[in-house]
């Protein structure tokens, strides 16, 4: 198992915890924490014994983007990631891996610029009331791009335009990311959220890992094409579940009244089931 | 700059904010055959000017826009012929969108907003409103078609309830408390206060690298355009085609010296 300097990589049940770990610089990301998010993910969605990701962050920021002092002061600054953004070819969040098991973000304080990346594409998020999000790009000479890119296909477009170009100068509050339904629920006192989150993670740990997985494809999938497409692409993932061991099990076990044994989730490597 | 003058809008800058305003008050704004031309001239004059960083679009009277001037298309059809060839073809010209105005505008609805009005909330950046503010498409009450305006907004808030305005027609109104909720605008304020809240907020944005603000909103208004991992790609050329622009020294220099940053214009 990876040894992690700036996450902490745990598991408490079925669950698994990401959690940003660099507080003394509000969990900006590094060069190694890029490279360790890759990492991460990866072994979580391995892991049989996984069956839900919780992403949080260590001390008052959840997380600010791109650590720009690192940018600032190593002499590569952002030509380091350029064929990475040119090629499209991230590796940090858990749609960049193609983790199919669910992710809940669960933004515990300061939400910056890049940080947007992991709520979007995360499928659930809830927050601290203490939350507050911002996008300061554009009042550093930055473009607002991939994160807001996908940020705007979940959420009213207005709030997403208004953030990319106020910049620093305004936050929104946790209260009006609920509003949004960019967050789907609120946590208070701020200091419950990690107990929220797991609770929340737990019941859907009682839920099929093949159907889950076959939902995110289908709804994840619906975000690259038109209503129609969608729904054929949706048909498909919906029909490849027709003959599954949990579609006689979920049934069975509801009848039985008893918890279900759902086959284990098969991570990107093959052979995980147990 | 040469300024040329209006008969039916209102243009003129106030600091670093162009402001764009629909001045036929008798008319409920309604745009007749000069306004749907002046339009186009406004924008393109705000767009070029570059003392101008942020537009906010207003009206004067007590409503903020409600689309066509059905009065002048029933009395002289032929003054509207080109704007309907302009309709056919996706041709219009009325809007910031439609005008490929890259700077960032800000849509202040001071009143009633109706039918083609709709265009300039759906193509704004940003909305505000005045608590006098409704929302309301009547097109299907006289026998017309609602396309574009709607085709934007489902784009950008919940569809239910555009899918229930366009439906619903003359006879119910979203009001601004509601669109704020839904996320339609993001600020409502007493009527009074609408023209403060716009500058002060278009004081902030002009705040801004112009440049990292033009190519923002080509990546979040280009993302309408595609599915999302097309889109995260163009999204990313945006973001490349600043790198090594002096804003990105100048910004975080200012930042340190605790100064306000001196940004290029877009050029």
């Amino acid at each position: 198992m990876t040894e992690y300097q700036t996450l902490i990589v745990e598991r408490r049940g079925a669950v698994g915890w990401l959690i940003n770990n660099r507080p003394e610089a509000l969990n900006a990301m590094n060069n190694a924490m890029r490279d360790e998010f890759a990492l991460a993910w990866k072994e979580l969605d391995d892991d049989p014994d996984v069956r839900v990701i919780v992403h949080t962050g260590n001390g008052r920021a959840f997380q600010t983007g791109a650590d720009v002092s690192e940018l600032a002061s190593d002499g590569i600054g952002m030509e380091r990631y350029r064929e990475s953004v040119e090629n499209f070819d991230m590796h940090f969040t858990s749609w960049h891996q193609k983790v199919w098991k669910p992710v809940i973000c669960a933004v515990n304080g300061i939400c910056a610029g890049g940080a947007f990346h992991f709520v979007a594409d995360a499928d659930i998020v809830i927050a601290a009331s203490d939350a507050q999000f911002m996008d300061p790009h554009v009042s550093v000479g930055q473009v607002v791009a991939v994160e807001a890119v996908a940020l705007l296909r979940k959420m009213p477009v207005e709030a997403v335009m208004r953030m990319a170009l106020v910049g620093r100068y305004e936050r929104m509050s946790a209260q009006r990311a609920y509003q949004l339904g960019m967050v789907s629920q609120i946590v208070d006192p701020p200091e419950n959220l990690r107990d929220a989150a797991q609770e929340l993670a737990e019941k859907i740990a009682k839920n099929s890992p093949a159907a889950m997985a076959a939902t995110k494809r289908a709804l994840w999938g619906a975000l690259e094409m038109g209503l129609t497409d969608a729904c054929k692409a949706g048909a498909m993932e919906l029909v490849s579940m027709w003959g599954h061991p949990d579609q006689l099990e979920g049934p069975a076990s509801f009848a039985e009244k008893r918890d279900p044994v759902w086959v284990a989730p098969l991570g990107a490597t093959e052979g995980a089931s147990s | 700059m040469a300024t040329r003058t209006y008969e039916t809008l209102v243009v003129e800058t106030r600091g670093h904010v162009g402001w764009l305003i629909f001045d036929r008050p008798t008319k409920s704004n309604a745009m007749d055959a000069t306004m749907l031309n002046e339009l186009e001239a406004a924008w393109n004059q705000l767009d070029a000017d570059p003392q101008v960083r942020v537009i906010i679009n207003t009206g004067n009277g007590t409503a903020f826009q409600t689309g066509l001037d059905v009065a002048q298309l029933s009395r002289e059809p032929e003054a509207l012929r080109e704007q309907s060839r302009r309709t056919k073809r996706a041709e219009l010209r009325l809007t910031a969108w439609h005008n490929r105005v890259w700077k960032p505008v800000i849509a202040a609805v001071n009143g009633v907003c109706a039918g083609g009005g709709l265009h300039f909330v759906a193509d704004a950046d940003i909305v505000i409103c005045s608590t006098a503010a409704t929302f309301l498409d009547p097109h299907v009450s006289i026998g017309q078609v609602t396309a574009y305006e709607a085709i934007g907004l489902v784009r950008k808030s919940p569809m239910e309830p555009i899918t229930r305005m366009a439906l619903l027609g003359r006879h119910e109104r979203i009001s601004a408390e509601r669109a704020f909720e839904l996320g339609i605008c993001s600020e409502v304020v007493e009527p009074e206060q609408l023209l403060d809240a716009a500058q002060a907020l278009a004081d902030k944005i002009a705040r801004n690298s112009p440049a990292a603000m033009a190519a923002t909103k080509r990546a979040l208004w280009g993302a309408l355009e595609d599915g999302l991992t097309a889109a995260s790609k163009s999204g990313a050329m945006q973001m490349i085609a600043m790198w090594g622009h002096p804003d990105q020294l100048e910004g975080p220099a200012a930042f340190a010296e605790r100064r306000e940053p001196q940004w290029r214009g877009v050029g």
